[in-house]
């Protein structure tokens, strides 16, 4: 088993190591990874933005119960500017995108697998990798630094409400808390976040379904891992990325 | 066919409606569930585990982050189990088990509708949804809540990991600390969140694979809706839990 686990390490380090080659040796055309990152961000807009609003507004109220038994209401700002910020807004981009973009790709590329589309561009002498692997690696790398920003804001603002409608808490104590705990650094790390995730979910999604098993059973299957991996690097690599960047 | 948001409203709700049906009229098989339950207990043990612990890894981290400016270094265990068990551990289990068995149970419902195995069921007279629907949601409901307590004990161990072992807090401090805030109504609450996750997730991963069409490419498509609905709707539902269980209505 470890073996195994190792060997399909290896792999996939070969084949992100062939995406860069092919990348270097055909160019990258431009127009269609912003294709790609312009058809990622509309389409996971709506979605994203309903889990961060809901999101933020979690946020408040857990803090507020956490905080609330210690009488320190108004540090509800601080952790909700902290913890959505520097942790939760990242990771939930990237999971919302991992779950819909990444999940989409590797079914695509394991249904063009299993269809010999893949062989067939090879025939035609036709690098599928840098025709299928490159554009929307590159294009996920553009929309989910954004989509990250995106969330941020929406998060932040549903907490706001929250915080003033549901909970109480005087409006401008608690945004002056927000807005004074975030700072461009903050900002900053969540965006190199988003980008590391962004390779994670396009190289891993299309790693699987660019060598999943042919027919309905495999393109699942090849799916099902697809999204259960990224998840599970991200979230752990969540954890360095904090250390690194905060510790 | 036509196919907006209403009507497949209507449609999920005709098809969980089927399901209640035939879990109320006994037809339904009880061996089978408790084959799904072992099965995605056991494939998801790890990747919820293993998520779980950097988690709280990063609360610890972070709080202690925050804790440090008022020099109330002694919160932090409390901070740490009040939110990784009230919020998180029933989040990160249900999304775990969402991408990793919801997602499965999607894609052998919908390889089954693509190879017309679930029409030879009930060509055989076998109701398909007792035989594969029923148990299927019903393991989801199982599993979900054991789990959502496994990953608040590792979400809480990933916290004393970096609070106790880097920040070098000690043990007997943050031991202290730890149930100060949290009752046996938070677990409770916590179990019953998975709960509710495990229903939904286990509906929305059978109906999409139970009515999943178009060859390979269907099954990926129902495989990958399933993934952005359920946690679509865990975070959703998530919002509303918490502010019906954690607001005083129930204490």
């Amino acid at each position: 088993m470890i073996t195994a686990f190792v060997r399909s390490v290896g792999r996939y380090g070969l084949f992100c190591w062939d995406c860069g080659v092919s990348a270097w040796r055909h160019g990258v055309r431009w127009d269609r990874v912003m294709g790609e990152a312009s058809k990622l961000g509309v389409r996971s807009f709506g979605v994203l933005a309903v889990m961060a609003l809901f999101v933020g507004t979690n946020l408040a109220i857990q803090g507020h119960a956490a905080f609330s038994a210690l009488g320190a209401q108004s540090l509800v700002g601080m952790f909700v500017a902290l913890a959505g910020v520097r942790e939760v807004c990242p990771l939930l981009a990237g999971t919302m995108v991992a779950a819909k973009a990444g999940t989409e790709m590797t079914a695509q590329l394991a249904v063009m697998r299993t269809k010999e589309q893949i062989d067939a561009l090879e025939v035609m002498a036709i690098d599928p990798r840098a025709e299928l692997v490159v554009p929307p690696l590159l294009g996920i790398m553009i929309a989910l630094p954004a989509l990250t920003i995106i969330s941020i804001a929406i998060a932040l603002g549903s907490s706001v409400a929250v915080a003033v409608w549901q909970l109480g808490l005087e409006y401008g104590d608690y945004v002056d808390w927000l807005v004074s705990n975030i700072t461009v650094f903050d900002l900053t790390a969540a965006m190199i976040k988003a980008l590391v995730f962004a390779v994670v979910i396009a190289t891993v999604s299309g790693w699987f379904g660019f060598f999943s098993e042919r027919g309905p059973i495999g393109v699942g299957s090849a799916t099902n891992k697809a999204v259960v991996v990224m998840c599970i690097v991200c979230i752990t690599l969540n954890f360095f990325l904090t250390t690194v960047l905060y510790g | 066919m036509s196919s907006g948001p209403l009507i497949s409203v209507g449609r999920y709700g005709l098809f969980v409606g089927a399901a209640i049906r035939a879990c109320l009229a006994g037809r339904w098989a009880f061996r089978e569930m408790l084959e799904h339950a072992s099965t995605v207990a056991l494939r998801c043990f790890l990747p919820v585990t293993i998520t779980a612990l950097p988690f709280g890894a990063v609360i610890g981290f972070q709080g202690m982050a925050i804790l440090d400016l008022f020099s109330a270094h002694r919160l932090i265990s409390s901070l740490l189990s009040v939110f990784v068990i009230r919020e998180l551990a029933p989040v990160i289990a249900a999304v775990l088990v969402a991408a990793q068995a919801g997602s499965s149970f999607a894609a052998e419902l919908g390889a089954m509708r693509i190879k017309e195995e679930l029409d030879a069921t009930s060509v055989m007279s076998v109701d398909p949804i007792g035989w594969h629907v029923v148990p299927r949601i019903g393991a989801m409901a199982i599993v979900i809540p054991a789990l959502t307590i496994l990953a608040g004990a590792f979400g809480v161990f990933g916290g004393w990991l970096v609070v106790v072992g880097l920040e070098g807090q000690p043990h007997g401090v943050f031991m202290a600390h730890l149930a100060q805030d949290l009752t046996t109504f938070d677990l409770g609450a916590s179990a019953f969140k998975g709960l509710v996750y495990g229903v939904l997730i286990g509906t929305i991963a059978c109906w999409k694979g139970f009515n999943a069409t178009g060859g390979a490419e269907g099954v990926g498509r129902a495989v990958n809706d399933t993934v952005v609905l359920s946690v679509m709707f865990v975070l959703v539902s998530n919002y509303l839990l918490s502010s019906l269980l954690f607001s005083g209505v129930f204490r």
